[in-house]
């Protein structure tokens, strides 16, 4: 029976304001947080006893996995109190760790065929994967499986593998590493040390979210996977294509038109003549009026959503209400993370608990902070802070 | 969700089964039992808690014997269809927790082949299938009987004379405890912690025959080895869920309870209860009920008022039973979040008597106020360990408002609005949750003085009531809850710098009056913390210091402000370092009158 530690106490700051009240790791993709698709990948590979290291609004986590039963697994919290990097968040766990464990990152989306064979491997070993865009990673070097160098986010790459910051770790490795470091940092220093770290490739999903879009680019690579259930109440005449899958007590009101993959949660209200296109995942207790239509987008739980309003490439976080006519139509647009540019297609990114009055256009790339307030009528663009009042 | 337990070794199973079945109390259950090897089978199963089964149970002598806690789903929690269920000749005895899909089709086919059934649930195919196909071995018996199976299930499998049980895990959670010469399986592991930390865990489509000596897996037939773990943890760590407390944790769960509440009743516009069905000339209401259900009550009685306009009686329990008269035309909602306060329990009882309808309000099924009342209404909040009752009352408070918008006396406009905000109420609680470091620094504050007074009106006084209650049975502090109105009837008298005053506000009618009832205390001297909305600017001039709330019709205000003052009370206890889950003299339910 092997452990896993996951690191789940990032903040993700460029994730704004999705990360505004929850860590990176509780991003919901198709339906489901990252970290409980991490969970459910070691669950999957017979990793059953999982260490939890958890910072940054961690109460969201206590709430949602609990005891981790629901998720067929054992968990035990260690707090990190000050965030110091990678390696002191590993070490906290040091006293609840086995002889052999592994460390995951609770916010990098997986599946358990990217960790399939990992699971067994004898410590200490690295998962590798060949990338596109090395640089952006730990860039991994390596000669006969041994790994010579780690080197993170280099200019130049001397190689496509990276590593995955998955490893295979004995319990000794905890007192030779410093606090003060990233983990591969100091792992690097365990190699220059003498003690080798071997690598194992993977092919299998290793999917990471930098920016608030990424959001929408994983949510639609996952829910090809998903495995469709029906709970709800499917009304005359709605049209389901594809994979489409509908959560207890929902209830899908007559004419509508649902074209997978699509998730849609518990007890939610969509329709009459409501059209739902791929790739869109819908939370829980969500209410969409009628003729709306949604298009590639994520959709947060208690959200409601007025009628006759155009959703496309949008992330809408949980708890927003937004009266009817709203449109957020997907276009070319430039959008400014901190100090960088970046020029897509996209709609609109709304943070939680926003309260939209009727007839609002959001302009392409608009992201609006968490529970702001925007009157009838106002077209909103460009960044928005929380709490912000467009009147 | 049931739980299961299974013991073999060598000491004497029965003490060691019933302690397992304890640890396993959190996952809620309505009825409970125990089988023991003796030579021959011994069971013993009943409705109710584990003590109240350990006071009954014979002592029975065996060295092997599984136990299981039920919570009802294939049939309702009965003596009979409480666990371990037998097979007709008795000597094969089994536990289980999962469903079954197929298990009408096997109980037909049983049945024709003659088998004899005597419960209502899909356990019960198990030891008959096994009883069919055994011919010496009972592990091939239990694969042979499992290969007809379609769900989920961890089952363990005792019979007379084999001194051995055979479990097996499909979908749901089975570990074995690995002691010296003894063993333990259980659906979790805090159930065998206080025996061993040495645990096996069994992956889906594994049987595992167990003996005193070992442990043997298979898996499709083939052996498999699964490794022992060393568990770190204790119990209590498991169940608190990364939390320092459990009213923490509870108080944390609230939007997760609302939103369940919404899935279950608000999403399928199902009706809760209907009233008018039941009674035309419905024409007042009466509600009962003692503690924190007594102040849910009381906001029950507003909403119910303003909405539907039916006048409403709130009575104490305890004292409605000494006094209080009723007619029998009237409808009663009784609310207790245990199904066992006693007072309660008379007060069902005595309207019962004077053909009243009742409709009991309650969290525990199979409980007794479910067996009394006419109808029942489950809160479905899980198990609440906290003394302080906080989540149950959350879901109480959502049954009582479904309750009433459910009912068609309302108009559609308004009820669209009010549904609209009903769904948006997880959110808003889990704002309020955001807040608990300022809660906390304001906490310190106020768990520096031993008298506290809480004031509110119309809606909101009950919710003074329950933030007066919170604080004291938490934190020992001295605390009061008034209707803001009569603080000028006497209480003025005490007011001074030393005595804060928590004023709960929303933006109703009663809202100007608030003001002037915080410019009097004020000017007496007294600290106001006031829990305000957002946006509320007046408030900023009065008080000294100010919760914000998020914004919600002003009927849904008790939830959101209810939620502050949890939080408020919580963090005043810990300040002042109280045992916050277990304060002195306090019981979770209250069995006495």
């Amino acid at each position: 029976m092997k452990q896993a530690v996951i690191l789940a106490a990032g903040e993700g700051n460029r994730l704004r304001p999705f990360t505004a009240s929850k860590p990176k790791a509780m991003l919901t993709i198709a339906g489901k947080p990252i970290l409980e698709h991490v969970i459910e990948a070691l669950a999957g590979s017979g990793v059953r006893s999982i260490v939890l290291v958890v910072g940054y609004r961690r109460e969201q986590i206590f709430d949602y996995f609990g005891s981790g039963e629901q998720s067929g697994v054992e968990i035990t919290y260690v707090k990190q109190e000050r965030r110091l990097g990678t390696a002191h968040a590993l070490l906290q766990a040091k006293g609840v760790v086995a002889d052999e464990f592994l460390v995951l990152s609770g916010d990098k989306l997986i599946s358990a065929d990217t960790i399939a064979g990992f699971v067994a491997v004898e410590p200490e070993a690295v998962l590798v994967k060949r990338v596109d865009n090395p640089t952006r990673y730990g860039v991994v070097t390596i000669e006969d499986d041994l790994v010579r160098e780690i080197t993170e986010q280099p200019k130049v790459a001397e190689s496509s593998l990276i590593s995955t910051r998955i490893y295979a770790l004995s319990r000794e490795v905890l007192n030779v590493i410093d606090a003060r470091l990233a983990i591969s940092d100091a792992l690097n220093a365990m190699i220059a040390q003498g003690r080798p770290l071997r690598a194992y490739e993977t092919d299998g999903t290793w999917l990471d979210i930098v920016y608030p879009w990424d959001i929408l680019s994983l949510n639609g690579l996952i829910l090809r996977q998903i495995n469709p259930e029906m709970g709800g109440v499917i009304e005359k005449g709605v049209s389901l294509r594809g994979l489409v899958s509908v959560g207890k007590n929902t209830v899908i009101r007559a004419n509508s038109s649902i074209v997978g993959p699509v998730v849609i949660g518990d007890g939610c209200h969509i329709g009459p003549h409501v059209c739902i296109l791929p790739a869109t995942s819908i939370g829980d207790n969500v209410v969409l009026a009628p003729l709306t239509e949604v298009e590639n987008s994520v959709i947060g739980s208690d959200v409601t959503i007025g009628a006759g309003s155009i959703i496309q490439d949008s992330v809408i976080d949980q708890g927003s209400v937004i009266a009817g006519h709203f449109t957020a139509a997907a276009g070319e647009a430039e959008v400014r993370i901190n100090d960088e540019h970046h020029s897509l297609k996209v709609g609109a990114m709304l943070g939680e608990g926003c309260n939209i009055g009727s007839g609002v256009v959001a302009q392409p790339g608009v992201i609006l902070g968490s529970h702001s307030r925007v009157k009838a009528l106002r077209l909103i663009s460009g960044r928005l802070p929380d709490r912000s009042l467009v009147f | 969700m049931c739980g299961v337990v299974g013991y073999i070794g060598g000491r004497n199973a029965q003490p060691v089964l019933l302690n397992c079945l304890a640890r396993l109390e959190y996952r809620g259950y309505d009825s409970c039992g125990i089988a023991l090897d003796g030579g021959s089978l011994r069971v013993c199963k009943d409705i109710g808690k584990i003590a109240e089964l350990a006071k009954v149970v014979p002592q029975l002598d065996g060295l092997a014997g599984i136990g299981h806690t039920r919570w009802a789903t294939h049939g309702a929690p009965s003596r009979i269809n409480a666990h371990p269920h037998l097979d007709c000749s008795g000597t094969i005895a089994v536990v289980h927790n999962g469903i079954i899909n197929n298990f009408q089709v096997l109980r037909r086919r049983l049945e024709a082949e003659g088998h004899s059934f005597i419960s209502e649930t899909d356990t019960e195919v198990i030891p008959h299938l096994i009883e069919k196909y055994y011919r010496g071995s009972l592990e091939e018996a239990v694969v042979a009987a499992l290969g007809e199976i379609k769900g989920s299930y961890a089952v363990i499998v005792l019979a007379a004379g084999e001194s051995k049980l055979v479990v097996a895990r499909n979908g749901s959670p089975l570990i074995i405890g690995v002691g010296d010469r003894e063993h333990f399986i259980a659906s979790d592991v805090p159930a065998v912690l206080d025996y061993t930390n040495r645990v096996i865990y069994l992956e889906d489509g594994d049987l595992a025959v167990v003996t005193s000596g070992g442990v043997s897996v298979t898996s499709r037939g083939a052996g498999v080895e699964r490794k022992e773990t060393r568990i770190l943890w204790s119990v209590e760590d498991a169940q608190k869920a990364g939390y320092e407390h459990f009213m923490l944790k509870e108080i944390h769960e609230q939007p997760k309870v609302i939103r369940d509440t919404l899935v279950n009743w608000v999403s399928v516009a199902d009706s809760v209860v209907d009233i008018a069905a039941m009674r035309r000339n419905l024409e007042s209401m009466l509600i009962l009920a003692c503690g924190t259900s007594y102040h849910a009550a009381l906001i029950g009685k507003y909403v119910i008022e303003e909405l539907l306009s039916i006048p409403v009686r709130v009575e104490i329990a305890s004292e409605f039973n000494y006094y209080g008269q009723t007619l029998a035309r009237t409808a009663a909602i009784a609310i207790t979040q245990s199904g066992e306060t006693a007072d309660t329990l008379k007060t069902i009882r005595k309207l019962r008597a004077a053909r009243c309808l009742v409709i009991a309000i309650t969290n525990v099924v199979g409980s007794s106020a479910s067996r009394l009342a006419d109808h029942t209404i489950y809160t479905w909040a899980g198990p609440e360990i906290s003394v302080a009752a906080t989540k149950s009352f959350m879901v109480q408070l959502m049954v009582l408002y479904w309750l009433v918008m459910s009912y068609s006396r309302i108009d559609p406009g308004r009820l669209a609005e009010l549904v609209m905000d009903l769904r948006g109420l997880p959110e808003k609680v889990q704002r309020v949750l955001g807040r608990g470091d300022v809660i906390s620094e304001y906490a310190s504050y106020l768990a520096q003085h031993e008298d506290v007074f809480f004031i509110g009106r119309g809606i909101n006084f009950p919710v003074a009531l329950e933030g007066a209650l919170k604080l004291k049975e938490v934190s020992y502090i001295h605390a009061e809850g008034y209707a803001a109105g009569e603080l000028k009837h006497g209480s003025f008298a005490l007011l001074g710098s030393g005595t804060p005053v928590v004023a709960i506000l929303a933006r109703d009618n009663t809202y100007e009056a608030m003001l002037s009832n915080i410019k009097e205390a004020k000017a007496r001297g007294a600290p106001v913390l006031a829990v305000a909305e957002e946006g509320d600017v007046a408030i900023r001039e009065l008080a000294d210091f100010i919760i914000t709330v998020p914004v919600v019709d002003a009927i849904f205000s008790p939830v959101v402000n209810t939620v502050a003052l949890q939080l408020l009370a919580y963090y005043t206890a810990r300040e002042r370092g109280c045992p916050v889950d277990t304060p002195r003299n306090l019981a979770k339910s209250v069995t006495v009158e």
